[in-house]
């Protein structure tokens, strides 16, 4: 007997030889989990990713070498394992966007007994998120940051599922703040990299209508807006000059971005009345000052100082060296333009010497060029051991789901009670926390709206959205009801019959893969959700529907919560297994943010 | 997201039960034929007795997908008459500022009655364009013809 059969127990091994997971990305956590996948001799496996490799996933991403770069994920990935597949697993990589529902429509979804994420964005967790639910599919989802890590086991409608806690979307920022009023470095740092390097030495469209509308959408002043496209008008003339060697490029940039935009900034009064007022740089008063750190060898070694923060004098000196050499680089002809890359050290010595002066001016805190480039190159922090350690506990999660010999669709049996989402961290005392699995929210904007399934439409024989209305109610107890494709269209209601006596065939956006949802106009029973296939039969899912928790219940009981949101009120508390952790893990609601 | 679709055709629903006097609010109709329920056209009264009165001002109604997590946008045609009214025809008012008195159980019967509200009484501390703005500070008697030129183009038969 092999030792894996030993291990794992002869049925369990048994039934893990004989089935199909899914693995979803095969970036950071997807290389460490593929390796475990295979060493505990799944018969089949499936790796989807999109992306290509670069240099700098390289020191973690450990199936990869440098000859691999710029082929794709998934495929080298399937490959490099090859000389470890001592089980003999059936491997398949395929290289495609996972919400490509072309090539992966929900059939082929279907084949697999278990779906790992191994992803880094929020869009297609939630994707695959949905279709677990569709399929009522175990779904193990995971994510680290840094030192931090997390595994969460998502059984459909048995568990909490992915949307269940809310998630922080990413902020953006008005324009007129990040162009007049800045008030923190991230402002700055946004406009160092978004606006000012952007508008110098990248590629450009002609945007100025869509600047102006934008602008006029957003701000309350004229006068304000006439400055803001007086300044890009200017910055044009500039991005002229780069192409002159020899040209007062750095000083000319320097003295309108720093003195003659700052003062003509502090004219507007009206900026001012709550805030403090910018005070324009005044370079004459630095000039000799500058010009001996310009002409001392020695000062390049400020440009190796990335953990302290660089004085006034120092971030210019930065920002004419950064400027020089952008400009010799583009007016050689060597380059058209220069993208921003943090990799890039003059784009990023740029980026970080000009927000710094900026927040000099409007009397931020400066911060180091260690911290800009963390912030402007979205970096989060990946750690090749906590992908690692993440990536077993991915896989030791799912061995109790083999334990039990196959059930119906959306019967786990008592494995989610068993279950147990885990969060590693570098806290003394909470290395490795673990908390069983919260009930699903009722609030959940996924698994608690609606019920899922499966619209079978026959191609040949299609009915027409009036008899799909009559069908779909007479099946399901509703008695009236609202149908909505995608997105956001309304395809029929009480209200709204223009569609009625045309085949679903003919109403525009009904085709395979894509959503429709059924909502009750009388409020008694929750919403459907069908994921649409066309075919060859016509076919409803067998679903019973519950009956709805009524909305004016929910948004009084989030009232009373204090916070206003429709889906915040009802989180479980978190039931601690682990005896020597007093305080429940910080991290819930963490995998979103996460990266590979 | 499912929370945004499902709250919007709520929203309609609730519409067609009950809505106030004199307003009307409904889905753009798309080219393919179905009801985008992101894009709405409503039509404001002007109260009676005010100098808005006897007209029904259009405004578009924007919803973002992160709705209503985030609020919707409304706009009277560009360059509406009105010192909180950008020149863009954009409304500024604190229960449509995510930052400000935006919460996500607003309704938008509660958003067109407070677009009439703001009709007749503007904020000045949130000036949004110059002409009405300083005309309604300094010079009501121009203000006053304006506001009725302007609900004049707008009157209600």
């Amino acid at each position: 007997m092999k030792s894996l059969e030993r291990v794992l127990g002869p049925e369990r091994y048994l039934r893990i030889r004989n089935t199909s997971v899914l693995m979803v990305g095969a970036g950071g956590i997807g290389c460490e989990l593929l390796k475990n996948l295979i060493l505990c001799g799944f018969g089949t496996i499936h790796a989807v990713d999109l992306d290509t490799i670069t240099l700098s996933n390289l020191n973690r991403q450990f199936l990869f070498r440098q000859k691999d770069i710029d082929q794709s994920k998934s495929l080298t990935v399937v490959k490099a394992v090859q000389n470890f597949n001592y089980n003999d697993c059936k491997l398949e990589g395929h290289h495609g966007n996972i919400m490509d529902t072309e090539k992966f429509p929900i059939e082929w979804w279907d084949q697999f007994s278990y779906i790992f994420n191994a992803l880094d964005n929020l869009e297609a967790r939630r994707y695959v998120n949905k279709m677990a639910l569709f399929l009522r599919k175990p779904l193990m989802e995971s994510g680290t940051t840094g030192f931090d890590g997390q595994i969460q086991p998502i059984f459909p409608y048995v568990t909490e599922c992915f949307e269940c806690q809310p998630k922080v979307t990413p902020k953006t920022y008005p324009v007129c703040t990040i162009r007049s009023t800045p008030s923190q470095p991230i402002h700055c740092i946004t406009w160092a990299k978004e606006f000012l390097y952007h508008q110098l030495f990248d590629e450009l469209e002609d945007k100025t209508q869509d600047q102006r509308r934008q602008l006029e959408s957003e701000t309350l002043d004229r006068q304000e807006i006439d400055n803001l496209l007086r300044e890009s008008n200017e910055l044009a003339e500039l991005r002229r000059m780069v192409l002159e060697p020899g040209s007062q490029f750095a000083q000319e940039l320097i003295h309108k971005i720093f003195q003659v935009d700052i003062e003509r900034l502090v004219n507007i009064e009206s900026l001012w009345r709550t805030r403090k007022v910018p005070e324009p740089l005044d370079l004459l008063e630095l000039q000799h000052e500058l010009d001996a750190l310009l002409q001392e060898p020695r000062s390049q070694t400020i440009l190796v100082k990335d953990t302290s923060t660089w004085t006034l004098l120092e971030n210019l000196y930065v920002l004419i060296r950064a400027l020089e050499s952008l400009q010799k680089r583009i007016s050689s002809g060597e380059e058209s333009c220069v993208p921003f890359d943090k990799d890039d050290e003059d784009s990023l010595n740029f980026v970080v010497a000009a927000a710094n002066l900026r927040s000099v001016v409007f009397h931020i805190d400066p911060k180091t060029k260690f911290d800009i480039k963390q912030i402007a190159g979205n970096i989060i922090p990946a750690i090749a051991t906590t992908n690692a350690i993440i990536s077993g506990f991915l896989v030791l999660a799912s061995l109790p789901f083999y334990d039990q010999e196959p059930r119906s669709r959306g019967d786990f049996g008592p494995v989610p009670q068993t279950s147990s989402t885990v969060f590693t961290s570098i806290r003394p005392n909470k290395y490795v926390t673990a908390a069983a699995l919260s009930q699903p929210s009722p609030l959940c904007p996924a698994c608690s709206l609606s019920a899922r399934g499966i619209l079978h439409v026959s191609q040949k024989d299609a009915p027409t959205l009036g008899q799909l209305v009559e069908i779909i109610k007479k099946k399901y107890g509703y008695e009236d009801i609202a149908l909505i494709l995608g997105k956001a269209k309304l395809i029929y209601d009480v209200d709204f019959d223009d569609n009625v006596d045309r085949s679903v065939l003919e109403v525009a956006g009904f085709v395979s893969g894509e959503l429709l949802q059924v909502q009750d106009d009388n409020d008694e029973l929750e919403n459907l959700e069908f994921y649409i296939s066309l075919g060859d039969k016509n076919e409803l899912p067998e679903l019973v529907l519950r009956q709805k928790v009524k909305e004016k219940e929910k948004v009084k009981e989030n009232e009373e919560n204090g916070t206003g949101e429709l889906n915040n009120g009802a989180l479980e508390p978190v039931e601690i297994i682990d005896d020597e952790v007093e305080e429940p893990p910080t991290k819930r609601q963490k995998i979103l943010d996460i990266i590979d | 997201m499912s929370l945004c679709k499902t709250r919007l055709q709520e929203e309609r629903k609730q519409w067609r039960k009950d809505h106030p006097f004199g307003f009307y609010a409904k889905p753009n109709k798309a080219p393919d034929g179905s009801l985008d329920l992101t894009q709405w056209t409503a039509g404001i009264p002007g109260r009676p007795g005010t100098l808005w009165a006897d007209a029904s001002f259009p405004i578009t109604i924007t919803f973002p997908e992160e709705y209503p997590s985030k609020p919707p946008k409304v706009k009277f045609p560009s360059g509406f008459y009105h010192p909180n009214v950008y020149p863009s025809g954009t409304v500024c008012l604190s229960i449509l500022n995510e930052e400000q008195d935006w919460r996500p159980a607003i309704t938008l019967k509660q958003i067109v009655m407070g677009v009439q509200e703001l009709l007749d009484s503007p904020n000045p501390d949130s000036p949004a364009q110059e002409p009405a703005w300083k005309a309604y500070s300094k010079d009501r008697v121009t203000y006053e013809k304006k506001v009725r030129e302007q609900a004049k183009r707008y009157a209600t038969g």
